[in-house]
């Protein structure tokens, strides 16, 4: 501008950078441990309440990260007979279950040769450390098929670095088809109740027609087999995040 | 010797047995639907009124979320045999409950069936229905002590005003 009353012009300050704070964006789609959600019933909510207050507890003090059926994970735990008193075991996560305490997770690996599978308790003192690999998310929320899926399938690295992966991006989601052994499977997974899109099926047609006599199609349609946890859910993130801040 | 006990407990079941299969329950629970829907008040077994209350009740949240919802529109679909039914489930029955949040629907018990069978009978009826009531509400009468000094009562507080 020009000179008012022969002073010099008044100083502009620069405008303000603009700070585009990704964390709020992640707070929106916050990840809920299955195992807080109380499974329907007609117990008292009390006995979840104080069931939760102990997982929060127990989370203060140990950290449980975030991680979904597929993901790569490693875990040490106390073993009195180990030499360093501590035992740690790399696998893919292939079943989450149970609620509150009780919560469990397996993990799988082959190691020379043998498959073996470890149901770790999450809440349990034994657990000394949960390192995620890498985080992913797979087709299908069990993936029991791979005991009879080809071994590559559940191999893991025991020596592999974790995967570094920013905060804010979304959760990847691995489509790999498994390949199987030949039948006879543990469980028969082509039929409809298992409901699996993860698994390359290599059956003849008519295996295939034959498997979906025992679809329920009706099952969809029924009602009150649904539960619907976005409002018990909404309760429980809220008392999480109060918790946690404290 | 009875070889599957698990087959004869049923702790914790809370879906009662119908017809000849759970397709075959379903689509009886399905035609009451239809039929409460077109009648706005039937009369059945109270078993079977007991079982579509909830299955009736679940339908019109689905209508509450709009016809233009396609999860909606397949439910209402599969659950009204008679597809005039499904333009007054969504234009007529979802904007008359949508100030409710739930219990759309009212169960009353009968006297038993006159056949053979003297089955439990209920009335199910959606609230709002444009049919005479069925219980109507009855009050107290007045030959009672406490109502002859409440309008003994009136009467005083009325002429002191006047």
């Amino acid at each position: 501008r020009v000179s008012s009353d022969g002073k010099p012009p008044k100083f502009q300050p620069p405008p303000k950078p603009v700070i585009i704070d990704r964390k709020t964006k992640k707070e929106e789609s916050r990840f809920l441990s299955p195992e807080f959600i109380p499974p329907r019933g007609r117990k008292d909510p009390l006995k979840y309440y104080i069931e939760r207050k102990d997982m929060i507890q127990r989370r203060k003090v140990f950290n449980i990260p975030e991680f979904y059926v597929g993901s790569i994970l490693a875990v040490t735990t106390a073993n009195p007979l180990a030499s360093d008193k501590s035992s740690r075991f790399v696998g893919i996560c292939i079943q989450r279950g149970g609620t509150g305490l009780g919560a469990t997770f397996v993990l799988r690996n082959v190691i020379e040769d043998q498959g073996v599978e470890i149901c770790y308790e999450l809440y349990s003192p034994r657990i000394q450390a949960i390192e995620v690999l890498k985080l992913e998310k797979r087709l299908d929320e069990n993936l029991m098929y791979l005991r009879d899926a080809l071994p590559e399938y559940s191999t893991v690295d025991v020596n592999m670095k974790p995967v570094p992966r920013m905060d804010h991006e979304e959760i990847p989601v691995n489509k790999v088809q498994v390949r199987m052994k030949p039948k006879p499977w543990s469980k028969r997974w082509e039929r409809p109740k298992y409901n699996i899109k993860g698994i390359k099926f290599e059956l003849p047609e008519h295996k295939m027609q034959a498997a979906q006599k025992w679809s329920q199609p009706w099952l969809e349609f029924d009602m009150l087999r649904e539960y619907d946890t976005s409002k018990i859910e909404e309760k429980i993130r809220k008392e999480l995040s109060e918790e946690l801040e404290k | 010797m009875r070889l599957s006990v698990a087959a004869a407990i049923s702790h914790g079941r809370v879906y009662r047995r119908f017809g000849l299969s759970p397709r075959s329950r379903l689509d009886l629970l399905r035609n009451l639907v239809t039929a409460l829907v077109r009648h706005e008040r039937i009369e059945t077994p109270w078993a079977r009124a007991d079982e579509m209350r909830g299955y009736a009740e679940r339908l019109i949240d689905y209508a509450k979320r709009g016809d233009k919802d396609e999860r909606a529109m397949r439910m209402a679909d599969f659950w009204l045999t008679e597809k005039d039914l499904i333009h007054k489930l969504f234009k007529v029955l979802a904007p008359r409950f949508q100030p409710h949040a739930g219990s759309y629907t009212r169960l009353l018990q009968i006297p038993n069936r006159d056949g053979l069978d003297r089955a439990k009978m209920a009335v199910i009826e959606l609230k709002g229905n444009p049919l005479p009531p069925l219980v109507r509400p009855r009050r107290d009468s007045d030959r009672t002590l406490l109502n002859q000094l409440l309008k003994g009562y009136r009467q005083d507080a009325q002429r002191a005003r006047g």
